[in-house]
């Protein structure tokens, strides 16, 4: 016979209470690891759903304007490509909006791909899938549900129609944004075959749709153009490198032409030089200093012009209208005007900018030196107003139109302007006075077309015409020795390319595999919400394990004792009961990580189905990961391992005398006892003392109200526990007397002080989880009573609307609506709602609705007028100064020193989804690759700002100057009026894929995410709740066969089934009361803010919760009343 | 009066029936005062069970003061056993958790007879001295206190039977005999029909009437 003989007996002969200490472990360690499975899944399901919709793309070149197609091709033929990558595949990406003509749904926020053959070759899929041809479309699978299409039915496509000229200029089309284009649905594109190909990640429904590339570029007017580029690494998936963006790069800068960037290059004359235009209209800054420096290579110099349409050109009465006015360089103006008489000694006349005007508007207008001339033009600002402005100049020469600086060229091309045969014909974008023009003014455009009827210095148009695209209209290379310029157009080409970085001309590329599997990680780690959320289930099976344990331990104290008597030492005996509780954690372990699986299972069913309002999404799926399997295996051991010793800590100063009795009270008694200096009422006193202190703490805004608060719920909990626990082993009782049936309900009341430590166990596990059910009840949003306050979530603005196309148009004024077609409909005014625009900068939604970590947040630019109007509710901010705290907003416009632009955030997306808090920052990569220090000075409370990061107006048209438009607005109309107004404007403003929904609704898909949560962290504190109900069905239980004699001998002196069943009951009911009522009373201090705050209304699903508690804690007395009655009477009571 | 009338009990096992008792028949009246002795496994303590109706005779009737409580339901068993019998156990049977006092009244709990339990309770507990103990746990108590105790509980209800299994078997022999002394100073006060099983023949010489268990029946010593 050895030690671990005895072991293996022990643990064969206890094999009941072994298995209840095995299913205790397991339960927990299942729990605990399948805690752990949950994360690792929703991690593996967000990461294999993008690399589904990624397909074989590792990086992406995309630009804001066309390139050309073959550039992809260019960029294959390359060594350096072929070595690196497997692949480059042309494509057209844009955002439309989709129509089933048939039954009129509708799809917006649609990806429209124009692709052909290549792109499947691309990603293995050749032969395998045909492209579209011709009309024909293929849509995602989500899509084609979504719109009900069936094949051959007409689907119509509506998307922006990219246009060179930036819409927020004077010159770019605001009014025909879009284009409809009409197709055949051929069928729906399984997500196999890259039916959901997205190259950002998002764990919704994909709303894709895939053109034939040749008809995109046909219908766009864009034949041989692309806009993306997908390029596949040659390595494998593991061995990629950061380095393959700084590769294509290199390539790019040497394979690109200046025509993908837009730069056009007109060879003119000798003496005219060459004009550098842009298709844009508008040289950037970034192309001009390329100019410069290649020009100076090229030993040619480059001189800036800008020209302007002048609406009038005035002379006292007299008008020329619709005039072309050419800002050039001072040098050439001042050689300009001493040829014909002007001069430097005519400015002392005047302080007024001086004017040259050809000899046609001259005599046109009467003019001679000396006049004062007035220009008349246009200013598109950029609230979307068109501003008329003028300016007076002095008349210092008039030029003849056969001068050499009087030149056509001087203009680049305008569509609906330039390439008109006569003014009649115009279509320029914004409103022209066709009444205005004369046959004389034909006759000039007949015979002189766009040559400048006036000149004025670059200095002077630049304050009055320039705009944030940029400062010219074009650059005129001339050789800087006066020689002819032509020779060297093939060297400045090859300089001003080799100037060009085609990442600063707006060309990026991005490692999207690298970024989305990044991001895959996921905003929320699901594997510690559920460890959280499971918190108590582990808890309450380890309470179990332990009490099992315990309790097996209790059964054996005549055994233990009788080892003792016979030459065991306490040390050995613990060692043996260690090591049995090491064996019985270790099984327990392993059936736990067979159990954690199964549960790991269960969890991610919910997530598919009970709650998939928090995921939105049912593509998840279980991972099994052989690590978190371990981790909660081992914990589960060591934690188990660490209940059992504290199990044990108690026979260390028992005796083998007072453990041969085989009586509890006697084995757990000190033979040498140890005077108690914590009393549990005076543990009770501290603790009430501590959270007293947390409340006036919190009270007094010294400490956040939210920890406060709990802490001040739990300080309480501990001291209700503590006074609860004193009072179960205290002394004084009132007589229990009299009869009938509530003596003996109190005799059962008494017997919950039999054992104090087993009646304070579960009163602490059942009070401990009502507190969480309470808690967290206390936090669920109620949508229903939203009000449209100011200071709110929704800053009093009763819909939200986003557009497809950007808006230019302020349709605030009466230009706008009249621009935008806006007019009164059924009993609805346009005057009478209110429109606040926000520019938009698109980007990853930084809301609880995306699970991907988001890389570069959407961005709202925030007006002036909404910053001063200081709405919305903030939770917290950087203020300091008085003006700040009354109205964070105007933080937006604090400079930071560093250079950091300032950004507002939702409290909720800026805590658990950015996992930043105020003061930190976030760094946005712009188009030209360079990267954007944002910081936080200011975050709203619970607010419809949820998906996006606000920056003031000014901040975002200087970052992000290829963002025209607002495409965000917040309305206002009557209360009444709201779903009305909202139908309205989606109609009238179709055209824009303009969607109205009501900002109320968007809180609550928010909310819907937040509560579904909050309602797994109670389900599964529920499901510990249970585990508490069979802990307490456990303790009485074993109170009863403890007490079986004495049970007997009641039954021998009368007492019934009926009195046993009311002191058991009685008893129960006590416990869980005691539970419930402790827990929840705690629980209301700890949610007194939000509990007031919310009007006080009773969490009714804590209320059924608790009732339903109630009821199983009672059922689980059924199980020690049936065992006291079936306690054999005889039996027990016999003395021997 | 209790009246046994050819009291057998049998006990299955899987060789048959083993008889423990035969032919058993008794007739006492109230006042009477009776010790059964025997060797253990002479079914001595079967036969207290069975007269206080808390085992079942395989044949043979019991009937106190004509009732028969074997014709009872369980409800009216219990109410029966509350209100007629009282019981001594070797082992006290005490609840740990309430006061001696409480104890004593246990069984008035769940009785339907008239009130003044307590009174009479505290009346009981000075009677076997324990009046200064009131209060006290059973913990508190010495073996022969708590067997005092478990005698005041037993006469609580003024039962008519008063049966006592082995009661002073844990007691060490002082206390042995001031509990004796008290069980019969108490019958004779209270005049029930005292039935007392002992191995104990120092306390079945107290008894006026003895009787021994011999093979599977009973006779008058």
């Amino acid at each position: 016979m050895r030690l671990s003989t005895l072991l293996s007996r022990n643990l064969i002969y206890f094999w009941r209470s072994n298995v209840a200490v095995v299913l205790g472990v397991a339960t927990a360690v299942a729990v605990l690891a399948g805690a752990l499975l949950v994360g690792d899944s929703v991690r593996g399901s967000l990461r294999d759903l993008f690399v589904q919709r990624l397909g074989k793309t590792d990086e992406v070149i995309a630009a804001t304007s066309f390139f050309r197609e073959k550039l992809a091709d260019e960029l294959q033929a390359d060594p350096r490509f072929v070595e690196a990558f497997s692949g480059a595949c042309p494509l057209i990406v844009l955002n439309g909006l989709v129509i089933d003509e048939k039954s009129g749904r509708r799809a917006s926020s649609v990806q429209v791909y124009g692709v052909d053959d290549r792109f499947w070759k691309f990603h293995g899929f050749a032969g395998v899938v045909r492209a579209p041809t011709e009309r024909e479309v293929l849509l995602s699978p989500d899509l084609a549900r979504e719109l009900g299409t069936e094949a051959g039915q007409t689907t119509l496509l509506r998307i922006e129609k990219p246009s060179a000229i930036p819409a927020g200029s004077l010159h770019g089309r605001k009014d025909d944004l879009g284009r409809t284009i009409r197709l055949t649905f051929r069928e729906a594109l399984a997500a196999s075959y890259l039916g959901e190909f997205s190259l950002r990640p998002s764990q919704g429904a994909v709303r894709a749709i895939f053109v034939s590339l040749a008809r995109l570029q046909k219908d766009l007017e864009l034949a041989g153009k692309a806009n993306t580029i997908l390029v596949a690494d040659k390595t494998p998936p593991g061995d990629r490198t950061t380095t393959s963006p700084v590769v294509i790069a290199g390539i790019l800068k040497d394979t690109f032409s200046l025509e993908d960037l837009g730069v056009k290059l007109r060879v003119l004359d000798r003496e005219r030089g060459v004009a550098l235009e842009s298709e844009t209209a508008i040289i950037s800054d970034a192309l001009n200093a390329g100019a410069v420096d290649a020009a100076a290579k090229a030993n040619l110099s480059v001189v800036p012009i800008l020209s302007y349409l002048a609406n009038g050109i005035r002379l006292g009465e007299r008008d020329v209208p619709y005039s072309v006015v050419t800002a050039i360089d001072a040098e050439a103006f001042e050689a300009m005007s001493r040829r014909y008489g002007g001069g430097l000694r005519d400015q002392t006349v005047s302080a007024l900018p001086r004017i040259v005007l050809n000899e046609w508007a001259a005599s046109d207008l009467g003019a001679k030196r000396g006049d004062l001339i007035t220009l008349e033009y246009y200013l598109w600002e950029d609230e979307g107003r068109l501003r008329t402005e003028s300016a007076r100049f002095m008349l210092d020469a008039i030029v003849p139109l056969n001068d050499r600086g009087v030149d056509r060229d001087l203009v680049p091309d305008y569509p609906g302007l330039t390439e008109t045969e006569n003014i009649a014909d115009w279509d320029p974008p914004f409103p022209v006075d066709l009444k205005r023009v004369r046959t004389k003014d034909e006759d000039y455009w007949h015979k002189y077309r766009t040559t400048p009827k006036a000149f004025i210095q670059l200095d002077t148009g630049i304050k009055l015409w320039q705009s944030r695209h940029g400062k010219f209209t074009s650059l005129r290379v001339r050789a800087l020795d006066g020689g002819d310029p032509q020779p060297r157009v093939g060297s400045f080409k090859q300089s001003l390319r080799a100037a060009l970085d085609p990442i600063e001309m707006g060309v990026s590329i991005s490692s999207v595999r690298t970024e989305g599997l990044e991001a895959s990680q996921g905003a929320t780690d699901f594997g510690e919400y559920f460890v959280y959320f499971s918190f108590f289930l582990v808890v309450g099976a380890l309470l179990l394990a332990s009490l099992f344990f315990k309790l097996g331990i209790e059964q054996r104290l005549r055994e233990i004792g009788t080892l003792r008597a016979v030459g065991f030492s306490a040390s050995v005996v613990r060692s043996l009961f260690l090591r049995e509780g090491l064996a019985l954690a270790t099984v327990g372990s392993v059936l736990g990580v067979i159990g954690a699986i199964g549960y790991g299972a269960l969890i991610m069913y919910g997530l598919r189905t009970w709650w998939v309002g928090a995921v939105g999404t049912t593509t998840l799926s279980l991972h099994v990961s052989a690590l978190s399997l371990l981790l909660g295996g081992a914990g589960g051991i060591v934690v188990a391992l660490l209940c059992v010793i504290w199990t044990l800590r108690t026979l260390k100063r028992s005796s083998p005398r007072s453990l041969l009795t085989g009586s509890l009270d006697a084995a757990m008694q000190s033979d040498s006892p140890r005077p108690r200096v914590w009393s549990p009422r005076l543990l009770s006193v501290v603790f009430t003392s501590a959270g007293a202190t947390l409340l006036v703490a919190a009270s007094l805004n010294r400490i956040g109200k939210t920890a406060g608060f709990f802490g001040a719920g739990a300080m309480l909990l501990a001291a209700l526990l503590c006074f609860e626990y004193g009072w179960l082993k205290g002394k004084a009782r009132s007589l229990i007397g009299g009869s009938g049936w509530w003596p003996v309900a109190r005799l059962g009341l008494r017997n919950a002080t039999y054992r104090p430590g087993r009646s304070i166990l579960c009163i602490a596990l059942i009070a401990s989880a009502a507190f969480i059910i309470v808690a967290v009840d206390a936090f669920k949003r109620d949508n229903s009573d939203a009000t449209l306050e100011k200071k709110s979530g929704n800053g009093g603005f009763p819909l939200l609307a986003e557009a497809l196309l950007p808006l230019y148009h302020d349709p605030n004024t009466s230009e706008g609506k009249e621009a935008l077609s806006l007019v009164a409909q059924k009993g609805i005014d346009p005057e009478s709602v209110s429109f606040t625009g926000f520019r938009v900068r698109p980007g990853d939604d930084a809301s609880c609705l995306n699970l991907y970590q988001p890389r570069n947040p959407r961005i709202l630019g925030a007006s002036n007028a909404f910053i001063q109007s200081g709405r919305f509710l903030f939770q917290e901010s950087l203020a300091q100064t008085t003006e700040e705290k009354e109205n964070p907003w105007v933080l937006l416009d604090r400079e930071l020193t560093d250079g950091a632009i300032p950004v507002i955030a939702d409290a909720n997306s800026m805590t658990y989804v950015l996992h930043r808090q105020l003061g930190d920052e976030i760094v946005v990569s712009r188009t030209n690759s360079e990267s954007v220090r944002l910081r936080l000075v200011a975050a709203l409370a619970d607010s419809i700002f949820q998906s996006e990061l606000l920056m003031s107006d000014e901040n975002f048209l200087r970052l992000f100057p290829e963002q025209g438009g607002y495409s965000f607005f917040l309305l206002e109309a009557a209360p009444e009026a709201t779903s009305v107004a909202a139908a309205v404007l989606e109609e009238q403003l179709a055209d824009f894929g303009f969607d109205v929904i009501s900002t109320s609704e968007r809180l609550a898909s928010f909310h819907r995410v937040e509560n579904t949560y909050l309602s797994t962290f109670q389900t599964l504190g529920g499901l510990g709740l249970v585990l508490g109900s069979f802990g307490l069905a456990t303790v009485l239980l074993r109170n009863v066969l403890e007490r079986r004699r004495e049970l007997a001998l009641l039954r021998a002196i009368g007492y019934n089934s009926g009195h046993f069943a009311l002191m058991v009951i009685a008893e129960n009911a006590f416990l869980v009361s005691c539970g419930l009522v402790t827990g929840s009373l705690c629980a209301l201090v700890a949610i007194g803010p939000a509990f007031v705050s919310r009007g006080g209304h009773v969490p009714a699903l804590s209320v059924w919760l608790l009732l339903s508690v109630f009821v199983t804690g009672l059922f689980a007395s059924l199980a020690a009343t049936v065992a006291a009655l079936r306690t054999p009477l005889l039996p027990a009571l016999r003395a021997e | 009066m209790l009246e046994a009338i050819n009291l057998a009990k049998d006990y299955p096992t899987p060789r048959g029936a083993l008889s423990v008792l035969s032919g058993i028949s008794l007739r006492l009246s109230r006042g009477d005062a009776v010790a059964i002795t025997g060797p253990s496994g002479s079914g001595k303590s079967t036969l207290l069970h069975i007269l206080g109706a808390l085992d079942t005779p395989s044949s043979g009737s019991v009937t106190l003061d004509g009732a028969n409580p074997f014709e009872l339901d369980e409800k009216e068993l219990a109410a029966f056993r509350n209100e007629k019998v009282g019981f001594v156990f070797q082992d006290h049977c005490l609840l740990p958790q309430c006061s001696v006092l409480e104890n004593v009244l246990v069984p008035t709990l769940v009785s339907q007879l008239a009130n003044h339990h307590t009174e009479r309770a505290r009346k009981l507990l000075d009677q076997v001295g324990l009046t200064e103990r009131i209060e006290h746990r059973p913990a508190e108590l010495s073996g022969g206190e708590k067997q005092r105790v478990a005698l005041a509980r037993a006469l609580i209800n003024d039962p008519v039977l008063l049966l006592c299994d082995e009661p002073t078997g844990n007691l060490d022999r002082k206390s042995a005999e001031t509990v004796a002394s008290l069980l019969l100073e108490l019958h004779a006060l209270q005049k029930t029909i005292l039935v007392v099983v002992t191995h104990s023949a120092e306390l079945a010489a107290r008894f006026p009437v003895r009787y021994e268990m011999v093979e599977q029946g009973i006779r008058q010593v």
